[in-house]
C-alpha cells in the first residue's frame, strides 16, 4: 500500500508478527502521526526559535562596531502590552514605540493566550526547567504535572475565584491602577523585565567570569583554544561587568524557577500579570479547544495540561494553546477550532472580593509609598544622574519600564540600577555611577546606544550632537581633596580625560614648586567651565584620589526645592 | 582523593602560586641591546601618500629589514587611546599603521601584535580610529589587532628609575615575548606633559592605575622607558593636534603636516617632533628626564638628520 512508504521503514520488517487488528490500529496511529507534523512540535519549534531569537537579540544588545544598532534589539519589550499599558498610563501619553504590542493584542483576541505558550521566553525556559526536573521528580515520586497532585490543593478548593489564580488578576489590577496614579510598579512583575534584568545584572557578569576562568583553567587543552575566540566574540559579553542588585535579580528569577517544584508553570498560572492581561482578552478568543472540557470517561488531557486549564470545562484565560491535549488525546478527538458556542464554561478566577482588594491596594500604594517617607525622608540626591536625554525625574520614572536594556547595552557599565535613591518606585531604574569601577565607568562621549534600545522612550533616541546639548550633569571640584589644589601635587588627569572638544576643564593657576630632591614640578590648578561640561563623568571615574573622586558630577537641576548651587568654580 | 589528600594539595598549590608570583627583571636582556656608538640617525620625510611615506622614511634607515629579523615576534604600538576619528588627530593614522605592519610582515616577522590600552572603550577606539579595520584588511593571519586583557600585565622592577621602582607592563611588549618593539605614536598637544610623542606612548602598554603616573609625569614617563625599549620609533606627524589634546575633537585644532619622523632613538625623535610645534626640545620635561637617564640624544646638533 502506498501510504506505507511514508511510514517508518521497520513497518515492512515485521508485517506478519502482528495480528490483523493490531496492524490496523498501528496504521491509523502512524497515519495520524506521520501525515501531520503534530501541533505541539510546531509549538516547540516556535518556542525554541523565539528563545534563540531572544537570546541572540540579548547578545546583540551590545556595541559591536557600529554607532547605530541594527534595530529590533528591544522587540520583545515592545511586544509586551503590559509594559506598554503601564508606561502609557503612568506617563499619560501614547507611546508609539509600543505599536508591536497591538499585534499581540489583536492576535490574542483571535487565538487566546498563545503568547505564553509559543513566544514568551520565560515560559519556554520554565518548560525546559520542568523537563530537567522530571527525572528527579520520578525518583522522589513527586508529581509535578497532574491535577491529582499539589496543584489541586491550590486550585480546586473553594468556589471559583477563590483560588490562587486570582493572585495574577490582583497583581494586574494593582500594577495598572498604581500606574494610573503615576506609581510605576510594572518592572517588578513583568516577566520579560524580570528575565532580562536577571540576565543582565547577574547572568552576564557570572557568565563572563565563569567562561573566562574556565578557559584559563583549560589553557587551550583538548582543542579548546580553537573555540575560544568564537565563544568570546559571540557567546559571552565583551567584558567583566559588575552590577548592583545582581543578587536580588538572580534571587527573584530563582524563586520563579523554584516554584516550578510546586506546580508546573506556577508563575504563569498564578502570578504573571502579563498572562492575566492576555488571558482576559483571550476569554473571547475565536479559536478554542473542542470538546470544551475533558471527557468524563478519560480525563487524560486534564492530567497533562501544564496550565491546569481543563476540568469540567475549559478555562480559556488559562489555555496557552500548547497543543499537548490535541496531540496526546488517546481517542484523537481533541482539536482546536473556531468556537461555535459563545458559552463560557468557567467564570473568571477573580472574586468580587479579590477585585476590590486589588483596587484598594493599587489605589493605596502611592499613598503608602508617600507615608514610607516618614522612615526615609525624600531628600533628593544631587548625585543621582539619569541617562542622557532623560526628562525630569518624575517623567523618567513613569516612562521607564525597568527592562534593563540600557544597562545591558552600555559599553562602560556606568548605567547601574538605582536601589532606594529615588524612592521605592525607583528601584531598578537606571542611573549613572561614574566611579562604580575606577577608570572604567563613565558615559562614552560619542555613544548613543541606551536611547536606541529603550523600548518606552524614557531615554530618548538622540543624535550625538543632541546628546551634548543636554548635559547629564555638571562637574564640581572638591578643592580640599584635589591634588593640585589641596596638596600642591601635579595631576590634571581630569583635564586630560575631558572629551569636550574645547575641554570643559581648564587651568586657572599655573606655578612651579620644588620637590624634596630640588626637582622642579609644575602645578596646574584646574576649574570647570560649566558651559562646556556634558556631565559624562570620565573625570570623576579617572580621578586618582583615593575614595570618592575630587571632582564629581551633580545633577543639572537643583533637585531639592529651595536649594541652589551657588558655587562658581 | 580523600580529604587529607585534598587539603594537602590545596595547601601545596596555594603556596606554590603565591611564591611563584612573577616579578620580571628585564635588565639583563636590555643590556645586551645597547645602542651602537656614534651619532644617532633620524629621518624626516614628507608626502601625501602615507603608505608610501612609511617606505620613504624607512629607506635611509635601511628599510624595515634593519629592525625586523626573520621570525621575529613584533609589537607595533600605535596610539589608539581615544574614541576619535583619524582626521581628529588624536590617534595614529591607520594608513601609517597598516604600512608599518605590512613592512614588518614583508621582513618575515613571525607574529605582529598591534594593540594599545585605550582610555575610552577599547572597541570604540579600535573601530573609530580605523586602525583595527586597516590592520585586518591586510588579511594576514600573522597579524593580530586585539584588545588588551588585564591578565596580561605583569609587574616589572625598574631598577634605575628615579621616580618609580616598579610598575605593571604588558608581557607581550617585553622580552622574551617581544623581539622587536616598534613605537608609532601620533604627535599631539597634552596640557600636563605639554606634548605627547614617542616617550609618552609607552603609557599604552602599562597596566594598573595610570593616574598615579601624573603625580610626577615627566620623570615617570622616562622611568617607564627604561623598561620598554623600542627598536624603532616612527612619529606620526601627518597631522598634529595643536590644542585641547590629548583628546582633541575639534578640526580647527588640527594642522596637516604630512610628515613622518623615524629613528631608533626615541629621545631624538621626540626632540625633533617638539620643534614642529614651534618649541625647543627642552620644552618637554620627559625628553629632558629621558636624556638624563641616557635613553637617547636630545641635542639635535648631535643627531644626523636626513630630510626626504
Amino acid at each position: 500500500m502506498g501510504w506505507q512508504f511514508n511510514c517508518h521503514p521497520n513497518m515492512h520488517a515485521t508485517p506478519t508478527s502482528v495480528s490483523h487488528g493490531a496492524t490496523t490500529t498501528a496504521r491509523l496511529y502512524n497515519m495520524r502521526r506521520i501525515a501531520w507534523i503534530p501541533w505541539r512540535w510546531w509549538r516547540r519549534a516556535a518556542q525554541f526559535a523565539m528563545l534563540v531569537l531572544f537570546l541572540w537579540l540579548f547578545r546583540r544588545t551590545e556595541y559591536t562596531g557600529a554607532d547605530q544598532l541594527a534595530g529590533g534589539e528591544n522587540i520583545f519589550f515592545r511586544l509586551d502590552p503590559l509594559s506598554g499599558a503601564a508606561a502609557m498610563l503612568a506617563a499619560r501619553q501614547f507611546i508609539a514605540l509600543f505599536w508591536p504590542a497591538l499585534i499581540v493584542l489583536a492576535l490574542t483576541i483571535v487565538l487566546g493566550r498563545f503568547f505564553c505558550g509559543w513566544i514568551c521566553p520565560l515560559g519556554t525556559l520554565l518548560d525546559y526547567f520542568h523537563r530537567m526536573l522530571r527525572p528527579i521528580a520520578r525518583r522522589t515520586n513527586r508529581l509535578f504535572n497532574s491535577r491529582s497532585s499539589n496543584s489541586r490543593r491550590l486550585t480546586a478548593a473553594g468556589p471559583p475565584g477563590e483560588s490562587l489564580r486570582s493572585a495574577r488578576y490582583v497583581l494586574l489590577i494593582v500594577v495598572l491602577l498604581a500606574a494610573a496614579f503615576s506609581f510605576p510598579l510594572v518592572g517588578f512583575v513583568d516577566p520579560l523585565a524580570l528575565l532580562t534584568r536577571g540576565m543582565t545584572l547577574w547572568g552576564d557578569p557570572t557568565l563572563y567570569r565563569g567562561v573566562d576562568a574556565g578557559f584559563e583553567w583549560l589553557d587551550g587543552r583538548w582543542g579548546t583554544a580553537a573555540v575560544e575566540p568564537f565563544v568570546e566574540k559571540h557567546l559571552i559579553p565583551f567584558r567583566a561587568t559588575a552590577f548592583r542588585l545582581a543578587g536580588v535579580s538572580a534571587a527573584i528569577l530563582a524563586a520563579i524557577f523554584a516554584l516550578e517544584l510546586v506546580a508546573r508553570r506556577f508563575w504563569c498560572r498564578y502570578l504573571c500579570p502579563l498572562g492575566a492581561m492576555l488571558g482576559l482578552l483571550g476569554r473571547w478568543s475565536l479559536v478554542g479547544r473542542l470538546p470544551v472540557g475533558a471527557c468524563k470517561s478519560c480525563g487524560d488531557c486534564a492530567e497533562l495540561c501544564r496550565m491546569d486549564a481543563l476540568g469540567d470545562g475549559l478555562s480559556a484565560e488559562d489555555c496557552t494553546l500548547c497543543m499537548d491535549c490535541v496531540d496526546l488525546c488517546p481517542k484523537g478527538i481533541a482539536k482546536f477550532a473556531v468556537k461555535r458556542s459563545k458559552s463560557q464554561p468557567r467564570p473568571v478566577d477573580l472574586s468580587r472580593r479579590g477585585a476590590l482588594a486589588g483596587l484598594a491596594v493599587g489605589a493605596a500604594i502611592p499613598g503608602l509609598a508617600a507615608a514610607a517617607q516618614v522612615f526615609r525622608p525624600r531628600q533628593a540626591d544631587p548625585y543621582l544622574l539619569r541617562p542622557p536625554g532623560a526628562g525630569d525625574e518624575k517623567t523618567f520614572l513613569d516612562l521607564c519600564v525597568r527592562c534593563g536594556e540600557c544597562m545591558k547595552v552600555c559599553p562602560t557599565g556606568v548605567l547601574q540600577p538605582a536601589v532606594f535613591e529615588s524612592g521605592l518606585e525607583g528601584i531598578f531604574s537606571p542611573r549613572l555611577i561614574p566611579r562604580f569601577v575606577f577608570e572604567q565607568t563613565y558615559c562614552e562621549y560619542t555613544c548613543t546606544l541606551c536611547g536606541q534600545v529603550c523600548p518606552s522612550g524614557a531615554i530618548p533616541r538622540l543624535t550625538e550632537a543632541a546628546k551634548h546639548e543636554r548635559p547629564i550633569g555638571l562637574a564640581y571640584f572638591d578643592h580640599s581633596r584635589c591634588l593640585p589644589w589641596g596638596e600642591e601635587t601635579p595631576c590634571i588627569r581630569c583635564e586630560e580625560m575631558c572629551p569636550a572638544p574645547e575641554k570643559a576643564i581648564k587651568i586657572l593657576n599655573t606655578f612651579a614648586i620644588k620637590d624634596a630632591d630640588g626637582f622642579e614640578l609644575e602645578i596646574q590648578q584646574p576649574y570647570v567651565e560649566r558651559d562646556l561640561c556634558v556631565g559624562c563623568g570620565i573625570c570623576e571615574s579617572n580621578c586618582p584620589v583615593e575614595g570618592p573622586s575630587a571632582i564629581r558630577v551633580r545633577r543639572v537641576d537643583s533637585p531639592d526645592p529651595g536649594t541652589e548651587i551657588m558655587l562658581k568654580r | 582523593m580523600d580529604r587529607r589528600e585534598f587539603i594537602e594539595q590545596v595547601a601545596a598549590w596555594s603556596a606554590g602560586t603565591c611564591l611563584a608570583a612573577p616579578l620580571f627583571d628585564v635588565r639583563a636582556v636590555l643590556a645586551a641591546e645597547e645602542r651602537p656608538n656614534g651619532k644617532p640617525l633620524m629621518v624626516v620625510a614628507k608626502g601625501k601618500d602615507y603608505e608610501a611615506l612609511v617606505d620613504k622614511v624607512l629607506k635611509p634607515l635601511g628599510g624595515m629589514a634593519a629592525f625586523v629579523k626573520k621570525d621575529d615576534r613584533v609589537v607595533v604600538k600605535p596610539n589608539i587611546g581615544f574614541d576619535r576619528t583619524p582626521e581628529q588627530a588624536a590617534t595614529t593614522h591607520p594608513d601609517v599603521v597598516r604600512a608599518v605592519v605590512r613592512r614588518c610582515l614583508d621582513a618575515g616577522a613571525k607574529r605582529v601584535l598591534v594593540f594599545d590600552r585605550p582610555v575610552n572603550d577599547a572597541r570604540r577606539c579600535y573601530a573609530h580610529s580605523g586602525i583595527k579595520d586597516a590592520v585586518e584588511s591586510l588579511g594576514d593571519s600573522r597579524v593580530r589587532c586585539e584588545y588588551v586583557d588585564n591578565k596580561d600585565f605583569v609587574p616589572v622592577e625598574i631598577a634605575d628609575g628615579k621616580s618609580l621602582d616598579k610598575f605593571d607592563f604588558h608581557r607581550d611588549a617585553l622580552p622574551p615575548e617581544c623581539d622587536c618593539y616598534i613605537n608609532v605614536p601620533v604627535a599631539k598637544h597634552h596640557n600636563q606633559a605639554k606634548l605627547t610623542l614617542g616617550l609618552k606612548n609607552v603609557m599604552g602598554v602599562i597596566g594598573g592605575n595610570r593616574g598615579i603616573i601624573h603625580r610626577d609625569l615627566n620623570r615617570r614617563i622616562a622611568d617607564l622607558n627604561l623598561v620598554v625599549r623600542p627598536k624603532l620609533t616612527i612619529i606620526d606627524a601627518t597631522r598634529i593636534l595643536l590644542r585641547h589634546g590629548p583628546t582633541g575633537g575639534k578640526l580647527d585644532d588640527v594642522k596637516v603636516l604630512d610628515t613622518l619622523i623615524a629613528s631608533a632613538d626615541t629621545v631624538a625623535a621626540d626632540a625633533y617632533a617638539t620643534t614642529l610645534f614651534g618649541k625647543k626640545p627642552d620644552y618637554l620635561g620627559s625628553t629632558v628626564a629621558a636624556a638624563k637617564l641616557g635613553l637617547g640624544e636630545m641635542d639635535l646638533s648631535k643627531v644626523k638628520i636626513v630630510n626626504m
